[in-house]
């Protein structure tokens, strides 16, 4: 049905050349897609949720509580993907940075410290992928497979999968929460905005920037990037470091928000980062895909699995319409290639 | 010249008249080389020799026109025990249209990849208009001016063309953003140049036919000053009317003054725009002739048989 309509629609606009090539453009940018049914899905929820709960200043509240720790994950797993890589070690590295971040708060480290070795300890994660995956040759996803369970080991025997409580340790008013979980105005988590900051950041160097040209080269055609002098194991392995600063940032968040390490965070995120990434039109092959998309991406999901909530499905079922969310969309995305490619 | 008969003086020939000619008849045009056959000889146009014994004191003297843009003299290549390249000398001119060609396996590609930096010689030496140069990696190709354009590994398909065009190399304007709308009329202007007509630098490479992919590639090379471009077989894969239309595509870098090595085993293609056949076989070399002196039947003759004692 989607299929006929889409197909129709181009042929039709192809009298027009200002009309076609808009089209063209329109769907080429697959992040249209995300954002219709982005855009369908609020209204539903907004009707049908009971007593329009959906946007109630409760929910959305919690939305944009919650939305980021994702969301900032998928950011990196999605720009990876445009490089043609995985990157699964996601899940260990956001518990991993949580433990030591625990950890350095335990020992009385200076705010700021904490701050730094936190970012550093997802940035020597993200470079050790990097480097053995550029190095060995071998495919990302077993690589990352391996060290994702390498490091959720560490972790687990490091904490012997106890939670430990960080509010002994750090004032509930210290400049730290206020930065990374306080409210702007009473109302706006400032987590969201720090999710909006690297949305906007990420967006403007993939997207405009001679770096981000040389991720969508990589992923597209690693061959013709080398050709060309691309050096693409570091475009790679900065990648791989980016997403391991993003995953400790989000495990130093979540740690800051649950006021506590707990040895399962970031369960299943690897996962469900790359679910956003391709309900945001990210290829599996590398090669395309937007900051934008994978924003809408990741927020889809996350309203799906919201809203699915607020309308009384049941809540551990909620991986059914997810999975099925995900074929949906790369079913649609492989259909709009194939539309926009004739 | 009319020595330069590659049957005369193959491994062949008896040991003694060989000698005798090589010490007395061709003496300073033959390089006398080693290879796992044997003795095997290499002849040298004179003119080229000349400029070389100048090098290093007068190069700069010498018109440009006078000393090949690349001369390849006596390459050996050796895949573990397989032996890819036999004392191979290969010149390119300034400004002329070479046919590399023979069959699969012949060593097209593996001369090729020699001169652009991806594999090194074990044995031979390189000059770069005049000067001695040693291409380890494909980096310094490039800065020598020596472009190779790849059929499926020149452009990314789900880029826009400027983007392509510009692939590692994006004019930017501050911290490294890219000047979009440079890119964007430059990258139109190049592909204008070349006789393509395409109208919107954003499209995808994707949208395009493979003769239009083709002319991006090659508007690419011809916008960053390449003084050679290597076309690995550009019309493999293309329709008669594509075809047609990269072969016009060389004839327009010849008319900017761009060398052009056209490697292919369709000779069809290849009589079509070059000016010079340089026809391998096994990792030798059968002939290297001017177009004025021979023949395209000659010229197949010699590709079916391998061999380049047929009379014709």
């Amino acid at each position: 049905m989607f299929q006929w309509e889409t197909g129709n629609k181009t042929r039709r606009e192809r009298s027009t050349l200002s009309n076609e090539k808009f089209m063209v453009r329109f769907l080429s940018y697959r992040v249209s897609f995300t954002l219709i049914v982005f855009v369908v899905l609020l209204v539903f929820f907004g009707i049908f949720s009971s007593g329009h709960s959906f946007f109630g200043i409760a929910n959305l509240t919690a939305l944009a509580k919650l939305a980021p720790d994702l969301g900032i994950v998928s950011l990196g797993v999605g720009m990876l993907m445009i490089a043609g890589e995985f990157d699964l070690s996601v899940a260990s590295t956001i518990p991993l940075s949580s433990f030591v971040f625990t950890k350095l708060l335990g020992w009385g480290t200076p705010l700021a410290l904490i701050l730094v070795i936190t970012l550093l300890t997802g940035a020597i994660i993200g470079m050790s992928n990097g480097l053995l995956v550029v190095k060995t040759k071998l495919p990302s996803f077993i690589i990352t497979l391996g060290t994702m369970l390498f490091w959720r080991g560490i972790v687990y025997a490091a904490s012997r999968m106890s939670p430990i409580g960080i509010m002994s340790w750090i004032e509930p008013d210290a400049w730290m929460m206020k930065v990374f979980v306080g409210f702007i105005g009473g109302m706006v988590p400032v987590q969201f905005v720090w999710f909006l900051f690297f949305f906007a950041v990420l967006g403007v160097v993939v997207q405009l920037h001679r770096f981000g040209n040389w991720i969508y080269v990589t992923g597209d055609n690693q061959i013709a990037a080398r050709a060309m002098g691309i050096d693409t194991d570091m475009v790679k392995t900065v990648c791989y470091v980016i997403v391991g600063v993003l995953c400790s940032f989000m495990g130093m968040i979540q740690n800051l928000r649950i006021e506590s390490f707990a040895a399962n965070q970031g369960v299943g995120f690897e996962l469900r980062a790359i679910a956003s990434a391709v309900v945001g039109g990210t290829s599996l092959m590398g090669g395309i895909g937007s900051i934008p998309g994978i924003f809408l991406g990741t927020l889809t999901i996350q309203i799906i699995d919201n809203g699915l909530i607020l309308m009384g499905a049941p809540a551990f079922g909620i991986n059914a319409f997810i999975g099925g969310a995900i074929i949906i969309f790369a079913v649609l995305n492989v259909t709009v290639a194939r539309v926009t490619g004739k | 010249m009319s020595l330069y008969k590659p049957g005369l003086l193959r491994p062949g020939f008896p040991l003694l008249i060989r000698d005798f000619l090589v010490y007395n008849v061709l003496s300073e045009n033959v390089h006398y080389g080693r290879n796992a056959y044997g003795y095997q000889l290499c002849v040298e146009k004179k003119m080229s020799d000349k400029a070389d014994a100048k090098e290093g004191t007068s190069t700069e003297k010498t018109p440009l026109a006078q000393v090949p843009l690349v001369r390849m003299v006596d390459i050996d290549k050796w895949f573990g025990k397989v032996n890819a390249l036999r004392g191979i000398n290969f010149t390119v001119n300034h400004g002329e249209i070479v046919g590399l060609v023979g069959d699969n396996g012949a060593g097209k590609s593996t001369l090729i990849k020699i001169l652009s930096g991806f594999h090194p010689a074990d044995r031979g030496e390189i000059y770069f208009e005049g000067k001695k140069v040693n291409i380890s990696n494909p980096k310094l190709a490039k800065n020598l001016g020596i472009e190779t354009v790849y059929q499926e590994q020149a452009l990314a398909p789900h880029i826009s063309i400027a983007r392509n065009v510009f692939m590692g190399r994006e004019p930017t304007k501050f911290l490294g953003f890219m000047d979009r709308g440079m890119m964007d009329s430059e990258s139109m202007g190049a592909i204008t140049k070349l006789g393509l007509r395409i109208k919107d630098p954003e499209a995808m490479v994707e949208m395009l036919s493979g003769g239009q992919r083709q002319g991006v590639a090659i508007a690419r090379v011809m916008y960053f000053k390449a003084k050679l471009v290597v076309l690995d077989e550009p019309t493999i894969a293309l329709s008669v009317k594509e075809s047609q239309q990269v072969l016009d595509f060389m004839q327009q870098l010849k008319a900017e003054g761009i060398s052009v090595i056209f490697i292919t085993h369709n000779i069809f293609h290849a009589f079509q725009v070059a000016e010079r056949f340089f026809i391998l076989a096994r990792g030798e070399m059968l002939i290297d002739v001017r177009k004025e002196d021979t023949t395209i039947d000659h010229l197949i003759e010699l590709i079916v048989s391998g061999r380049s004692e047929i009379k014709s």
